[in-house]
């Protein structure tokens, strides 16, 4: 892909996955902005930075936050974001205006598929295929992607 | 007076020797005749079962109506119930609370019957009375004692509610705990796998990766599905595959799979999985030297009531993937024995020039779908 590459700001209070995940974007062609470890560093850094994808845990150093800071981003300052947490059953129904998540533990194979495949959908506003395994779209993406409630198979 | 003509007149036209007045003295139900031609209705007749259950003597109660047996806590309802019966001459059933002379009160349970005379018109009342204060009494305990148990068993059920939702969300600490700490040395693992050169130390690294991937992946499995008591073997498996080919890079090994939908037991899951991976890992890392292409099958199905695991490739075989000093297969083929034992499980191992064939039976019992 000769595209620009994508623009990821990383919402994650475990410095370790953050720093791993930095690695693992950088192999896939995607370009790091930045690395939150409360809502609102995440909220202040996405308002400033615009990153095309924002991955966010759920649970950030001031709580369970991560929904509130995927919500803001998406209803103030028009970015997408990424849900990664162990608690895939504890999100909200509409995904806080995220487009999907991808759940702990996760594969770097996982991930690097992931991001692969939002960096088509992204750039395309229509997916390539159904998403891969280990990512689940929020309902309201899939239908935007294409995809008409297309799922993974469980 | 009247009242004692009417009751004179009574007692002459059933005078000594009529079995029926004879029966109506001596019965235990307290019984009251009033006349229904004069004015309010006084009483003309009572028995003495009627007397030893309100107190009074004859003469207190002969020319009264008998309304003198209400009291304070009488039901209007009842009262009036009984009045309209009384005007319209039709037959009335209550029960009522009445009191005796000594002020004392008692549940009568009172029938009302109207006479009527050769002309159709009602000439007398014929009460029975029944002290039915014992019933009643009862009742309202039964009533009382249901009410408490009810309340009992409403505030158990809270307490129980409580608690399990205490559980749960302990569990979901539990389990968001154990997938964060799994993240977590799984990073761990490939941060130090960058950072190191040596290709032997990369490797088993990359072996502990491929062991702590496979416990992770069967925790994401475990409390995706509704019963986190069972484990579904062949979505584990979809998954672990997709992961372990992603990740060796190997466009020219194939892979086919053919899963059964087959359940054990979630306490198995881990040992299994990681049975599972080495077996996997040893036909994608070493049936195939680089530049020789291939294909890995691996078929999850039952057989007999066991769990029958198939991992195939046609490969170079075990005899010439063997290298000396290659420690890292030896010791994922020491994991694959003691697991197989830990899990009664039996392995196959069949190796020739053509590719190797390993198929594992796992008994299943009850754990199954």
């Amino acid at each position: 892909m000769t595209e620009r590459p994508l623009d990821v700001l990383i919402v994650e209070d475990e410095v370790l996955l953050a720093t791993e995940l930095e690695f693992l974007l950088d192999e896939v062609g995607c370009h790091s902005v930045g690395h939150a470890m409360s809502s609102d560093e995440a909220v202040a850094m996405a308002a400033d930075l615009h990153p095309d994808l924002a991955l966010v845990d759920v649970h950030l150093r001031d709580g369970p936050t991560g929904v509130d800071v995927a919500r803001r981003i998406h209803d103030d300052c028009g970015g997408v974001a990424l849900f990664m947490t162990a608690n895939v059953k504890r999100l909200p129904a509409d995904f806080a205006g995220a487009c999907g998540v991808i759940g702990k533990p996760y594969s770097q194979h996982g991930v690097r598929t992931a991001l692969s495949y939002l960096t088509v959908c992204l750039r395309d506003g229509q997916a390539p295929g159904p998403p891969p395994i280990g990512l689940e779209l929020a309902p309201a993406y899939a239908r935007r992607w294409g995809l008409n409630h297309l799922h993974p198979a469980a | 007076m009247q009242a004692e003509r009417a009751a004179d007149l009574l007692a002459a036209a059933h005078g000594v020797g009529d079995p029926f007045a004879a029966a109506v003295r001596a019965t235990r139900t307290a019984i009251t005749i009033a006349d229904a031609k004069q004015s309010d209705h006084p009483i003309i007749f009572v028995n003495d079962a009627f007397l030893s259950l309100t107190g009074y003597d004859r003469d207190e109660v002969i020319g009264r109506n008998c309304r003198f047996l209400q009291g304070q806590d009488s039901d209007p309802d009842q009262v009036d119930r009984l009045r309209r019966g009384i005007a319209g001459g039709d037959e009335v059933e209550v029960e009522i609370l009445n009191y005796r002379k000594d002020g004392s009160s008692f549940w009568n349970a009172l029938h009302l019957c109207p006479v009527r005379d050769r002309a159709g018109q009602v000439a007398y009342f014929v009460s029975s009375q029944l002290d039915v204060s014992d019933r009643r009494r009862a009742e309202f305990e039964l009533g009382d004692t249901r009410q408490r148990l009810e309340a009992a068993v409403e505030e158990r059920t809270r307490e129980l509610t409580q608690a399990l939702e205490q559980k749960t969300a302990l569990l979901h600490e539990v389990d968001h705990r154990v997938k964060n700490n799994l993240q977590l040395i799984s990073s761990l693992l490939l941060l130090q796998n960058r950072r190191v050169t040596d290709p032997a130390v990369k490797a088993s690294l990359r072996g502990m990766l491929e062991r702590v991937s496979a416990i992770a992946t069967v925790h994401r499995r475990l409390f995706q599905s509704e019963d986190v008591e069972r484990f579904d073997v062949s979505a584990f498996v979809r998954d672990l595959v997709s992961d372990m080919v992603g990740g060796a890079r190997r466009d020219d090994i194939q892979v086919k799979l053919d899963l059964q939908r087959v359940d054990i037991a979630a306490s198995k899951a881990a040992p299994l999985a990681l049975v599972i991976s080495e077996l996997f890992s040893n036909a994608l890392r070493h049936a195939f030297p680089i530049g020789r292409s291939g294909e890995i099958f691996v078929g999850v199905t039952r057989a007999d009531g066991d769990l029958r695991i198939e991992i195939a490739d046609n490969g170079v075989g075990t005899e010439n993937a063997a290298k000396p000093g290659d420690s890292g297969a030896g010791f994922g083929l020491t994991i694959i024995q003691l697991l197989c034992q830990q899990l009664k499980a039996r392995a196959e191992t069949n190796s020739t020039e053509s590719g190797t064939r390993v198929v594992v039976h796992l008994p299943v019992n009850g754990a199954q779908t």
